[in-house]
């Protein structure tokens, strides 16, 4: 079979192999397969992603076909999670991209200031330093306590992690950075206690917030918010996805509700004629009411 | 009707000159005819006139040489006196009707002329005739009686009374006549002016009418085309002209013209809507829909289809993108292969279809209550820069013009270009977000690479641990052998430096034990002068190790100085004998040499190191047999080698040990050691020698039989020796590094005393270097006992300048608490400073500021500061805030 190559491929390479259609199918079988068994549904993820994440996995477990894997899916306990840890890319930082976070306190904060209450929704949430980011935006900006955010993620696993609200000491220089380029007004380390390995955050942050486990591809809404927030998740999906994940954050954003998407994310052509952008080259956009 | 007959301008001119001429011909007639007239008066005058006066005067003179005749004959009796009376009484007659005749239109003067007839006759008849006779007659008496009476005296004075009246009246007629003249010249002059004028008046009317009604509708055209200039080209009007003449057909032309300007400026005003209609949309399912929208209604079409090419190469088909009243889903092929029906075939030729009255079975245009038949199909491509990018169909139920063609054509042209730049940003916010979805996954994939070295290094540590605690269980020279061997170049550096350290009091210890032994006071018994013996002789033992141990390491740290010299071969066995013949004969063993005699009388290497490689290699020899021989053989081994051999049947070597022999510190096996004495360097140091000089080292043994040592030596230069040298010197170095980092790392892993601070990757603060730039005493005081609480390393800065000297000579800190409200230099400068040195780009510095000021923070960054902390410092929070400055970074 093809697959024989992937073994002895220097995993640089792995990304270069061609396409084959063989190779088509069996990863159709595979999302299919794990779809059928555990309910965990990628038939909508990007396919050139999920490809390299498969061809990771095969090289790292040293399997030779993609259908070897389904095997291992079906027959081994557990194995399934591996992969699935696999696709969730748990990529984040706090205050990425600073400049969206500075463009959310000067544009978006004046719009939530006069409501009674602010209900976010920060869907694929991570490990949860962007949740964190926002409440310490919004104490700052002394929203925080008429403010509940809901976080969510399709991964228990970074749930868990973003309860804790504790992040490695060896990334918080770049937080750090990042909290000052986005505007912050106080001093990031206020926010948090340190051990030897953890920034641990204030549990008062932590007292807005609720963290449920959510799956974009499958779930629907539910509740009514001012803001939702998806940075960095749309990516990985088809366009078909996509289009469910907008239909999604319409039917939930309140009218005039902001609606936040990673740099390099772009409202899609149906949906597009119902927001305004906020602010300029930054992904922040308003939702226009219905009957206006 | 006049108007129906066409006037053109040439007529309207010719017309106007005509009349003009026949105004001036008839004034020039009515002239001619007065001066005509007036001629004739003038000749009447003239002729008439002359001819009464003549008359008169000849018939007065007729009346008057009657007379005087008559009186002369009389007198004289003279008939020659008559002649002029016969020829007068012939003649006055005739001149009297003459005259009667002219002034026959005078009745008065006729009659008056009658008169003087009369008289005339009268004389003739009374006064003449009788006395002419009277004289014939010769009767004087009666004439004289006739005179007394004179009759004829009277009538002649009436009648010369009535020539007078006459005349006179004839002058009055011809004064009369001449003022009549005068009068009737008088008129015509006005005549003339009068007839000037009415020309004149005439000429302008026709002219005034005839340029009137050329210029008025000159006028009109342009009144028309300046309101359709100064309207900003309102082309919908047209230019309304009555006559039937040129400029009609100007204004006709006018109107053609812009009645296709007006159709061309409607395809260029949709083209620009096309165009901004474009703009600003990122999408090519929105671009189409717009499109379609937009542009249907402009060609009046019902419905309509955009197909847009997808794929490359032979892949490429056209798919449905959107539809203009398209019913759903069935409206229109979903896709075309090119080439493929009509629509791909547009594709491939890139040409517009045009269909008219197509006979289509299903109907196709469908409103609330009836389906109709389209009455015209077009399929227009879209293309950019010669490739197809889109296909666009419309059907109407009336037919496409020509306009709409056009209008498509434009269109197409430019909306290529929109098309294929929407397309491109799409394709490039696709690859962008597909570039953030590898940059993620990258991210991702170094996290999990990292989380397994990570492993990789705890379960390192972890097997480190335990190898160590089994060496600790070790005897303690293998434990030093087993150090050495792991480190050897950290041992050959720490010897290189201790070995000259060790022989100064090595060598006092000598000198005194010597002096001891030697004992010439004879102050020490025979026990102590023996103990001075072995003192003595163990230290030059220790001190031949030393010098072993000592040019070893000088070999492996390649700090040994080679020399090419002349090495003359045949001195060579003398030398060895001298010094090896003693021990032979001590020891009872053969000791043969053999010289072969092909050899070059002279060899090119360092003469001193081969010398010292032989005499190692023979005492080795020597020291490993018993008995037998010893034999050393120089032959040539060709190639410019040169091969020295030295065979001795002594213990031999095992195979599995003739590699570790030439390792330091090697014999056979620990007793060997024990046995035979010796430190086990010599061969080490032979092969290190060997390999310097550029050759190489053979063994054959056999245990039992003996062994033989050859070593093959190249002819050697100087440069090429230098070349070896300085790549065994590289090598070396690279080592000592390599061995540098190993014992720093042990070092550190004895520091460390708890295994679980290796798992966390050591955060914590012992060791950590710190400096301090703060001038208040108190601050500096409380703050430094709290950094040295927790085993930091603090060094104090009073101010910045002071900050910068110290940085200056010792750039080693691990963080930086920078104050800024200092003397001297304050902390912002200093920042900036620091920042200017390009080692201390990436130095944590963290900046203490004694206002909560965000402005005073932002100005802290500029200037270059990490992070920030405000005074009062709360301790927790600058050890958490020291701590992640303090904590190596990944990702960034």
């Amino acid at each position: 079979m093809d697959g024989q190559q992937f073994q002895d491929a220097p995993e640089a390479a792995v990304d270069e192999l061609p396409v084959t259609e063989w190779e088509t199918i069996e990863i159709e079988l595979l999302i299919e397969g794990i779809y059928l068994a555990y309910g965990h549904d990628f038939r909508h993820y990007l396919r050139s992603s999920l490809r390299r994440r498969i061809r990771n996995r095969m090289y790292q477990d040293g399997a030779a076909t993609v259908t070897e894997l389904l095997g291992k899916v079906l027959h081994e306990p557990g194995y399934v999670n591996k992969l699935v840890n696999d696709f969730s890319i748990k990529v984040t930082e706090m205050f990425r991209d600073p400049s969206f976070f500075k463009a959310f306190r000067e544009r978006a904060v004046p719009l939530l200031g006069k409501l009674p209450e602010i209900r976010i929704w920060h869907a694929g949430c991570s490990t949860g330093e962007e949740v964190y980011s926002m409440a310490i935006l919004l104490q700052e900006e002394g929203l925080l306590d008429k403010a509940k955010i809901y976080a969510t993620d399709m991964s228990e696993h970074a749930i868990e992690q973003a309860k804790a609200g504790k992040f490695p000491l060896k990334r918080m220089q770049t937080f750090t950075r990042n909290y000052m380029q986005a505007g912050g007004t106080k001093e990031f380390s206020a926010y948090y206690s340190t051990d030897r390995d953890y920034a641990i955050f204030n549990r008062s942050l932590a007292e807005h917030m609720m963290f449920a486990q959510h799956n974009l591809a499958t779930d629907s809404t539910f509740n009514e918010f001012h803001v939702v927030l998806c940075r960095n998740v749309m990516i990985y999906f088809n366009p078909e996805l996509q289009d469910r994940v907008h239909r999604l954050f319409h039917d939930s954003l309140t009218d005039d509700g902001i609606l936040g998407l990673g740099s390099m994310e772009y409202l899609i052509a149906p949906w597009k004629q119902h927001y305004e952008e906020l602010a300029d080259g930054e992904r922040l956009f308003v939702k226009k009411a219905i009957n206006a | 009707m006049l108007r129906a007959i066409k006037f053109n301008i040439k007529t309207k001119i010719a017309i106007g000159y005509f009349l003009i001429l026949v105004c001036l011909g008839a004034s020039i007639l009515a002239v001619t005819d007065r001066i005509e007239a007036l001629q004739n008066e003038v000749e009447t005058i003239t002729s008439r006139d002359v001819e009464v006066h003549n008359l008169i005067a000849s018939i007065q003179f007729d009346a008057i040489s009657m007379e005087t005749a008559q009186r002369g004959f009389i007198i004289t009796g003279d008939s020659n006196y008559l002649e002029p009376y016969d020829k007068g009484k012939a003649q006055w007659e005739s001149n009297y009707n003459s005259l009667y005749n002219y002034i026959s239109d005078n009745p008065s003067t006729q009659k008056e002329l009658e008169e003087i007839k009369l008289m005339i006759q009268e004389w003739i008849s009374k006064a003449a005739e009788p006395t002419i006779a009277m004289k014939k007659e010769d009767r004087s008496a009666d004439i004289i009686a006739f005179f007394q009476n004179d009759i004829g005296k009277r009538q002649m004075d009436s009648l010369r009374t009535k020539f007078e009246s006459i005349g006179s009246q004839e002058v009055q007629s011809t004064r009369l006549h001449i003022v009549d003249l005068e009068n009737k010249n008088r008129i015509l002059t006005v005549g003339i002016y009068v007839l000037l004028l009415a020309a004149t008046i005439i000429s302008l009317m026709i002219v005034s009418f005839v340029s009137s009604s050329i210029v008025k509708t000159i006028k009109q055209v342009v009144r028309t085309i300046t309101e359709i200039a100064s309207s900003g080209g309102d082309l919908g009007t047209r230019i309304a002209v009555n006559t039937k003449d040129e400029i009609k057909e100007l204004a006709d032309a006018t109107n053609q013209l812009l009645s296709s300007l007006e159709a061309q400026s409607w395809v260029q005003a949709k083209v620009a809507e096309v165009a901004t209609m474009t703009q600003g949309i990122n999408d090519l399912e929105i671009l189409a829909r717009t499109f379609l929208t937009k542009v249907a209604p402009m060609v009046n079409a019902s419905y309509g289809v955009f197909y847009i090419r997808r794929g490359t190469g032979e892949q490429q088909r056209l798919e449905k993108l959107a539809s203009y009243a398209g019913t759903g889903e069935d409206a229109g092929k979903v896709s075309f292969r090119m080439g493929e029906g009509l629509v791909g075939q547009c594709a491939l030729e890139k040409r517009v279809f045009l269909l008219n009255h197509p006979k289509e079975q299903a109907p196709l245009i469908t409103t609330g209550l009836v389906q109709l038949e389209p009455n015209s199909i077009l399929m227009v491509p879209i293309s950019y820069e010669d490739r197809l990018e889109a296909v666009i169909e419309f059907a109407s139920i009336q037919s496409f013009t020509s306009q709409h063609l056009k209008l498509l054509e434009e269109i197409e042209k430019d909306f290529g270009i929109a098309v294929n730049n929407v397309a491109g940003r799409m394709e490039v916010e696709r690859l962008l977000s597909e570039s953030q979805v590898l940059t993620e996954e990258l991210q991702m994939q170094q996290e999990e690479m990292r989380m397994t070295t990570e492993h990789l290094e705890e379960q390192y540590l972890v097997a480190e641990q335990k190898t160590k605690e089994l060496e600790k269980a070790k005897e303690e020279l293998e434990d030093y052998s087993e150090q050495l061997k792991k480190s050897s170049q950290y041992k050959t550096n720490f010897l290189a430096n201790m070995s000259h350290e060790l022989r100064t009091p090595l060598n006092s210890i000598l000198i005194l034990s010597q002096l001891l032994a030697e004992n010439e006071n004879r102050t020490l018994n025979d026990d102590e002068e023996g103990y001075a013996n072995v003192i003595h002789t163990s230290g030059t033992d220790l001190l031949k190790l030393i010098d072993d141990i000592l040019d070893l390491s000088k070999i492996e740290a390649g700090k040994v100085v080679l020399t090419v010299d002349e090495v003359n071969l045949t001195e060579i066995p003398e030398l060895m004998k001298l010094t090896f013949n003693p021990i032979a004969e001590k020891r009872e063993i053969a000791f043969t040499i053999d010289l072969a005699g092909d050899l070059p009388d002279v060899w090119h290497t360092d003469g001193q190191r081969l010398q010292q490689i032989l005499k190692n290699l023979l005492s080795n020899a020597f020291k490993f047999t018993e008995n037998g021989s010893v034999h050393l053989q120089i032959e040539s081994a060709g190639d410019e080698m040169l091969a020295i051999s030295v065979t001795d049947t002594g213990i031999g070597i095992p195979k599995d040990k003739q590699k570790l022999i030439f390792e330091a510190f090697q014999q056979v096996d620990g007793k060997t050691n024990r046995l035979y004495g010796g430190t086990g360097l010599g061969l080490s140091i032979c092969s290190e020698f060997v390999r310097l000089l550029g050759g190489y080292i053979r063994l054959d043994s056999t245990v039992g039989e003996g062994s033989c040592f050859t070593i093959y030596l190249p002819e050697l230069s100087q440069e090429k020796l230098d070349s070896i040298q300085l790549a065994i010197q590289e090598s070396a170095a690279a080592a000592e590094q390599h061995a540098e980092s190993a014992v720093s790392e042990e070092a550190e892993d004895e520091h460390e005393a708890f295994p679980a601070d290796i798992h966390s990757g050591g955060s914590d603060f012992a060791g950590k270097k710190v400096l301090l730039v703060e001038d208040d005493a108190r601050n500096v005081f409380a703050l430094v006992r709290a950094l040295e609480n927790k085993k930091m390393q603090v060094t104090v800065a009073g101010n910045g300048r002071r900050c910068m000297e110290i940085l200056q000579d010792n750039t080693d800190f691990d963080l930086v608490l920078m104050d800024i409200m200092m003397p001297l230099m304050d902390g912002y400068e200093t920042m900036r400073e620091i920042r200017k040195l390009s080692k201390l780009q990436e130095m944590p510095i963290i900046a203490l500021t004694a206002k909560a000021m965000k402005s005073d923070r932002d100005k802290c960054l500029e200037a270059g500061a990490s992070d920030y902390i405000s005074k009062p410092l709360q301790m927790d929070q600058l050890f958490s805030l020291m701590r992640v400055w303090l904590t190596k970074q990944v990702g960034h």
